[in-house]
């Protein structure tokens, strides 16, 4: 049946993704360019999902709350160097400014 | 504390939000057709939340299974940069319990488990406890919504879907280092949201991602 062919394709491609840079054994060092990239890549990687999350939070663009939230969070992390102040700062900050509207 | 139980108490609002979400993910699915075995094989098999709903609404469309699969691969592709990214935190593990730990690699395990390793901790426990209880949020959800379908309030009204992109927000805050981290999340963040915008959501993360860390070259380059 074609549901089972897709979900186990589509498991393979998912499990291929996430497992082909850690299947690999590292030999040596790598060249210090590669390093610096690497270095950059995970604030990259997550600074990009809170950019796409912040966007479009869910199929329609933000009418600002998300933004506004964001911001919150941002203060909230800076300010107490603590990550879960900072989510529970963000979710009521959202839920206020969509209750108002945004 | 042990880095495991840290783990919990840090993780627990992204646990909440991924059994809010797998449990729209189970109502979706059985909406669209499924059943509730299929529906609960989804998650286990795929275990990838975006890209399972996009799937299940293929797969109700009727769009060609290689369309479908190629879909959610490009879907997925940021998980090869993040894979790529936790290796260097990962060199300790034996190459099967890397092939092990890559399986439970989700965005949310990826941002927190690099947020322990920012915090100078080289212990793998932090990540495969909150990996492990992430994995089994998102099936529970999902059986929950499959089983008990229709009747789920709308979690937009809480902010509890937000949850997951303010953890992000807090982990690049909390992780920059210096100048350069500070230019590279925000330059990330800008072409991300862009690429949403303009309707590349499939690719945004992945592109965004791999484009950001470039800039640290022409940041060295002027300081020199």
């Amino acid at each position: 049946m074609t549901f089972w062919a897709v979900v186990v394709a589509s498991g393979i491609a998912t499990y291929l993704t996430r497992s082909l840079p850690l299947a690999v054994s590292l030999r040596g060092t790598a060249p210090a360019a590669l390093r610096r990239y690497l270095d950059a890549l995970p604030i990259a990687i997550i600074a990009a999902l809170a950019g796409a999350g912040i966007a479009v939070p869910d199929a329609q663009p933000t009418g600002g709350a998300e933004i506004g939230a964001a911001l919150v969070a941002l203060a909230v992390a800076a300010w107490r160097r603590n990550l879960l102040f900072a989510v529970i700062a963000g979710v009521v900050a959202v839920a206020a400014l969509r209750a108002v509207g945004l | 504390m042990s880095p495991g139980r840290t783990a919990i108490v840090e993780g627990w609002p992204v646990f909440v939000t991924a059994v809010v979400v797998g449990i729209a993910f189970g109502v979706t699915a059985r909406q669209s057709g499924l059943g509730i075995v299929e529906t609960s094989a989804t998650s286990i098999i795929v275990f990838a939340g975006a890209s399972q709903f996009v799937m299940v609404d293929l797969l109700r469309a009727g769009a060609p299974a290689p369309l479908i699969v190629f879909t959610v691969l490009l879907l997925n592709a940021r998980h090869f940069l993040m894979a790529a990214a936790i290796r260097p935190f990962l060199a300790s593990a034996s190459r099967l319990r890397r092939l092990g730990l890559a399986y439970i690699l989700t965005d949310e395990a990826f941002a927190m488990g690099v947020g322990w390793f920012r915090r100078g901790h080289r212990d793998l426990a932090y990540y495969t406890v909150f990996g492990a209880v992430m994995w089994c949020s998102w099936n529970a959800g999902t059986l929950l919504g499959a089983i008990f379908g229709a009747g789920v309030e709308d979690p937009q009204r809480y902010g509890i879907d937000f949850a997951i992109t303010a953890v992000f927000v807090a982990i690049v805050v909390l992780g920059v280092r210096h100048r350069a981290d500070a230019v590279v999340a925000l330059l990330a963040v800008i072409v991300a949201a862009a690429l949403r915008l303009f309707g590349a959501s499939a690719v945004a993360v992945v592109v965004a991602g791999a484009l950001a860390p470039l800039v640290t070259f022409a940041l060295r380059e002027r300081s020199e």
